[in-house]
């Protein structure tokens, strides 16, 4: 039933997008413009690990 | 095009079982490790039964894990850190949401969520919404007293978060919100059953207006079982011209069950952000065959502020002997919610569901929609009053109807009742939570 989708370069890059985001959240704490929106990022991030991430474990037919 | 792609997410939705009990498994071994490492409640609850993260190496030590009721919550509330006690698991700034439980059951729990809660909240939302087919171009009408409970805020979210254009329809009164319906073209809503069949009332009677004719094309249920029982679901579908389609969720749970457009007569379990366990409610034994009734024992994987582990829900489930034609492989519970383990009551010795008594009373035509039911001790038996409305052509065929009532109540559930008819009208009207079941003898 499973479309093929390349999940493992998908989870590559939503854990690049992760790392940019720790990065980020480092160098602007005392930003709040910077850090109050990368609070939201990274919760859209981990909804990406929820349906991404999380999947490839227990999918491994399909990365 | 990403509207025509069937699934929200379609690798989770359609994983072998296999795969999605091991992705379960490990996805419960991280939240119940979150709770033990950061909750001095969850920590307590478990210490005392001698089970720590290390511990949990099948599906078989999972059901060791002592379960959390809510008047547990209610008992370490309003305590530091204040309001929310010692299940919180995040530090207090992180919270940004607050909602309460509506208080059926007794003293309202608060539940705190982070934003990344929140978006989990939607998240939840946009995989129901989708299988029930809303998408970008929908114009979402939300008739709902937006408030302290969650009710349908994460299914506003949810739409929006899958790209529909979402109408709050907020502080207005039932006709206002109709006539904005009627004027924007809306395509969607979500309401309870009672408010769903309140509202077809409403259009007709007070604006003359044929709900059928309005442009609703689809209805997302929730608070209550109607939308799954069948006589109440024939009841919306045919006022609006519309499908309509059931989902369950909690404020302490999150949005866990929905109904697809297949609508094959259950709800699927979103098996890939909840472990529902099903639990004989005699021998506490843990059901997994089909056709077996039991409460459902929940955990949320995601959910972090204030965890959502193994907890006793009370709500009765079952799960279905056959697959959705959909494709989806989530498990199904057959005919959603069956009901509350503390509303099933014994009744002259005989087990009733109140949900039984809907189904048979939306199911007579001539009826209308509300009824209310008041049991009540008289001497040293029980005495059942069922009150119901006439349409106002149902009041020319009173022996008729009531001949059919009262035969379908005695199929359905071998109990004798008092019946009183009124006008339309003359019962009383609910817009959020219906309390039609009165159980007036532990008053007594």
């Amino acid at each position: 039933m499973n479309q093929a989708f390349d999940l493992k370069k998908m989870n590559d890059i939503i854990l690049c997008m992760k790392q940019g985001a720790d990065e980020l959240k480092e160098i602007g704490s005392d930003f709040p413009a910077l850090d109050r929106n990368l609070v939201r990022i990274r919760a859209s991030l981990k909804m990406l690990e929820i349906n991404i991430s999380d999947a490839i474990e227990s999918n491994s037919q399909t990365e | 095009m990403i509207s025509e792609q069937k699934y929200w997410n379609p690798v989770l939705e359609t994983l072998d079982h296999e795969k999605i009990r091991k992705l379960q498994f490990e996805k419960f071994k991280k939240i119940f490790s979150w709770a033990y490492e950061r909750s001095r409640f969850h920590r307590g609850l478990y210490e005392k039964a001698g089970i720590k993260p290390g511990d949990i190496l099948s599906f078989e030590d999972i059901r060791r894990i002592p379960t959390v009721e809510k008047s547990m919550m209610r008992d370490i509330q309003r305590k530091d850190p204040f309001p929310y006690g010692d299940a919180l698991c995040v530090p207090l700034e992180e919270v940004t949401e607050f909602r309460q439980t509506s208080g059926t059951t007794g003293q309202p729990v608060y539940q705190p969520d982070t934003w990344q809660d929140w978006e989990w909240w939607a998240e939840c939302w946009a995989y129901i919404l989708w299988a029930q087919g809303y998408r970008p171009r929908d114009r979402v009408f939300i008739p709902f007293g937006y408030n302290i409970f969650v009710a349908f805020w994460a299914g506003h979210y949810g739409a929006e978060k899958i790209g529909c254009e979402v109408v709050p329809g907020g502080v207005m009164d039932t006709a206002a919100r109709i006539l904005k319906i009627q004027e924007l073209k809306a395509t969607a809503m979500m309401a309870t059953p009672t408010y769903v069949l309140g509202m077809a009332d409403v259009a007709r009677t007070q604006l003359g207006i044929d709900p059928a004719s309005l442009s609703i094309e689809k209805i997302t249920c929730a608070g209550e079982c109607g939308a799954s029982i069948p006589t109440t679901k024939h009841r919306m579908e045919s006022a609006w011209g519309a499908r309509v389609y059931d989902h369950s969720g909690a404020t302490e749970i999150g949005a866990w069950s929905y109904e697809c457009q297949a609508q094959s007569g259950g709800l699927h379990v979103n098996e890939g952000l909840f472990l529902v366990e099903i639990q004989d409610m005699d021998t506490g034994e843990i059901i997994t065959e089909p056709g077996r009734r039991g409460k459902m024992i929940i955990t949320a994987f995601d959910r972090i502020a204030q965890p959502c582990v193994r907890f006793d829900s009370k709500d009765v489930i079952e799960w279905a002997d056959y697959a959705c034609p959909c494709g989806r492989t989530y498990r199904l519970i057959k005919g959603g919610v069956l009901g509350r383990a503390d509303d099933i009551t014994k009744v002259k010795g005989v087990l009733l569901s109140p949900s039984t008594i809907e189904e048979v009373v939306r199911g007579v035509e001539g009826l209308g929609n509300e009824y209310e039911v008041v049991v009540e001790k008289q001497g040293d038996t029980d005495r059942i009053t069922l009150k119901v409305e006439f349409v106002r052509e149902g009041e020319t065929r009173r022996t008729e109807i009531e001949r059919e009532l009262v035969g379908q109540l005695r199929l359905k559930t071998n109990l004798r009742y008092d019946l009183q008819f009124f006008s339309l009208g003359a019962l009383p009207r609910y817009e959020v939570k219906a309390r039609r079941f009165k159980d007036l003898r532990s008053k007594a």
